[in-house]
């Protein structure tokens, strides 16, 4: 057993004078008796912890590298709090052998993390058969081990109040009642305690006993995927690059099969010998995790980027992901008929000329419920919104197929309008007048006029100005193809 | 020996209903023709009945020559465009000369949630429609592709044949070889729009349409 006391028991003793000693007080049975159904959670209380800024981002990775530390220790690791973390050992006492042996690895884990950060080794820590107990113990600065529940309520008779997580108002409470220690509380007469103390109070001191169920979250790692390639000579070449890349595709499909994910989002890094890694962003617009669609893709990005000069090494790097909804032909097929979203398979097609001319490069158009012509149709990159179908059914008058960006003004010869050739008026006015409420008014009589060349257009007369005769001029604004 | 006489000689051969002519082949058979090159229907009866396929070659690139966009080209696959939305199929239009108008489509009757706009640039275009021919995903290409040569017009022949697209061509421009299976030269004028047949694989007729157009 390790006789050498740790930093952080020496901590423990300067900062409170609960008699502890460098290993874990055994307060009742050894293990062999207890019964197998029973839980035992590790508490770990880290002080050090809550002064640093704990909303920060390098607050929540160090969490995280914590977390990942004690999921070594246990399949069931729970943040607590900012600063103090819980983590089940009943399960995995045997493989240890043993609480001493786990509490050594813990201490070693976390003295290693806190030295890499430079902050000092203050470790409380304390077991139990439920978490919260464990906590309140770590917390209370008790560096206790109950494996029983029935011996909880005397391990935690000498927790001082001060140490509950209660407000401090509640404190004062105690404080004027003369209430110090838990002991105190379970004297008091059980059925006023939830009158003067608040029912959350009576609650937690429950799931401090085990009495009332405690469910805690746990934690999960965040998945993530990054598998590097590197030779030692430059690849100017495109082609070249891909056998890597197929590669690295292939273990990302072994990688997303085995946890049943789509990626949604890649990066391939391109690295150089003495310039930066030329970086490759693929966003799909379905998570997918077919090899040989990944690799058309990628591919077709490929030929679309430069590359900066030879690489000589390249990272594939996935942090977005999906479940996967396996979703049978047959099913995908009613649903196809009963008039949903049948664009599933004009997907892949429409992704691969994302990939090569750009995102904005395909385009939908969408009706708009406006009387001004230019804003009834709306021209938006393909997937940033879904068309909505709104019904035209009152509007019986013609309008043409394409209509200009900018009007074209018109000029006149000879006292005609002219465009490509003379135009004769076939049909009109129309009278829009909109936006009125707005500085750029709108108010147009449309025509419909033809040329010599057969070319059928919408043309309008400004009437916007009418007092000055020289504004109100002829503009082309759509053709009739 | 005399010969016969060569008039009673044609009426033999004539007579003989193995003999294959060419200018009246699809008007022959045009069951047989049918089952060869099946045609979506253009929705115009004239045009139909001028076709060997009666309507739009399918699998098969149709160039359409305009001397202006605005001639009425539009309104050539316009009911293609129709049935194929309604069915849930998509179309794909690659670098339109401008961005369609949604209410004039909508109003057609077109789904305009299945009109697709790829709008690449200039380098980029061929690609695009090569590609979005080569995908059996969308049933109708139509693409503007500016600058042709017959070699590129052979290859996007060949990729509408891979996807199984219907795709269809708009220039200006009159190209002597060309591999398309359907070229067809649009004229408008006030009232009508004027078809004529440059080139229809499998048949050798030049036919002339005349389209009425739709009173504005």
């Amino acid at each position: 057993m390790n006789s050498r006391p740790s930093q952080a028991s020496l901590a423990l003793h300067a900062l409170h004078a609960v008699p502890t000693s460098k290993r874990l007080i055994k307060h009742d049975m050894p293990a062999r008796q207890r019964s197998k159904q029973e839980t035992l959670w590790y508490a770990v209380w880290l002080p050090q912890f809550s002064a640093s800024s704990s909303e920060s981002s390098a607050h929540l990775e160090r969490q995280q590298q914590i977390a990942e530390a004690l999921s070594t220790l246990s399949a069931t690791v729970t943040i607590a709090s900012v600063d103090s973390f819980s983590f089940e050992v009943a399960s995995s006492l045997n493989y240890f052998g043993g609480i001493d042996n786990i509490r050594t690895r813990l201490i070693n884990l976390l003295t290693a993390l806190l030295d890499s950060w430079q902050l000092p080794t203050q470790i409380y820590h304390a077991v139990s058969p439920t978490p919260a107990a464990s906590l309140l113990m770590a917390k209370a600065g008790c560096n206790l081990l109950v494996y029983r529940k029935s011996n909880l309520r005397a391990a935690l008779g000498r927790i001082p109040l001060q140490a509950l997580p209660l407000s401090k108002k509640k404190k004062r409470q105690f404080h004027n009642s003369g209430l110090s220690i838990l002991r105190d509380i379970w004297r008091l007469p059980s059925h006023q305690l939830g009158q003067r103390f608040g029912r959350d109070f009576l609650k937690h001191l429950d799931q401090c006993l085990g009495h009332v169920a405690n469910p805690v979250p746990t934690y999960t790692s965040p998945v993530q995927f990054s598998s590097e390639l590197e030779w030692d000579f430059s690849i100017e070449n495109k082609q070249a690059l891909l056998p890597g890349i197929e590669e690295l595709v292939e273990r990302l499909c072994v990688f997303l099969q085995t946890r049943e994910l789509a990626a949604t989002r890649l990066c391939l890094r391109f690295l150089h010998a003495h310039h930066e890694p030329t970086l490759l962003h693929l966003d799909l617009r379905q998570a997918s995790r077919q090899h040989a669609h990944l690799m058309l893709l990628l591919e077709t990005r490929l030929n679309a980027i430069g590359l900066h000069a030879g690489s000589v090494g390249m990272r594939l790097e996935v942090k977005h992901f999906q479940a996967v909804s396996l979703n049978s032909a047959a099913l995908k097929g009613i649903a196809a008929t009963s008039g949903t979203d049948a664009d599933d398979n004009i997907l892949p097609l429409l992704e691969e000329l994302q990939a090569r001319l750009g995102n904005a490069a395909v385009r939908r158009i969408q009706l708009r419920d406006e009387h001004c012509p230019e804003l009834a149709s709306q021209d938006l990159p393909f997937g940033e919104a879904k068309p909505t179908y709104t019904v035209h059914s009152d509007k019986k008058t013609a309008r043409p197929f394409w209509l200009l960006a900018q009007p074209v003004h018109l000029q006149k010869s000879e006292g005609r309008l002219f465009y490509h050739s003379s135009l004769r008026l076939v049909s009109g006015p129309e009278r829009i007048e909109t936006h009125w409420w707005k500085k750029q008014e709108v108010k147009r009589d449309y025509y419909i006029a033809s040329n010599r060349q057969g070319m059928r257009l919408w043309i309008f007369h400004e009437r916007q100005g009418a007092a000055e005769p020289a504004k109100q001029a002829w503009y082309l604004h759509g053709i009739f193809a | 020996m005399p010969s016969p006489n060569p008039n009673k000689r044609l009426a033999a051969l004539l007579a003989n209903t193995n003999l294959w002519r060419a200018s009246e082949h699809h008007l022959a058979a045009p069951q047989q023709v049918n089952s060869h090159y099946p045609g979506a229907p253009t929705g115009f009866a004239a045009l139909d009945a001028s076709l060997p396929w009666r309507g739009w070659p399918a699998n098969a690139l149709t160039e359409i020559i305009t001397p202006l966009w605005g001639a009425g080209e539009l309104q050539l696959v316009l009911p293609l465009l129709r049935d194929i939305s309604q069915q849930g199929h998509s179309a794909l239009w690659v670098s339109p000369p401008c961005i369609p108008y949604a209410p004039a489509l909508a109003s057609a009757g077109v789904d305009i949630a299945r009109m697709i706009i790829v709008t690449p640039q200039s380098h980029q275009t061929l690609w695009g429609i090569e590609r979005a021919l080569q995908s059996s995903a969308c049933a109708v290409v139509l693409a503007w592709p500016g600058k042709l040569s017959g070699k590129h017009i052979r290859r996007l022949q060949l990729a509408c044949v891979t996807g199984q697209t219907l795709g269809f061509l708009f220039h200006h421009r009159y190209i002597r070889h060309s591999n398309a299976v359907l070229r067809l030269r649009a004229e408008a004028d006030d009232s009508a729009l004027t078809l004529t047949v440059l080139k229809a694989r499998g048949s050798h007729r030049h036919d002339r349409v005349r389209l009425p157009l739709e009173p504005l």
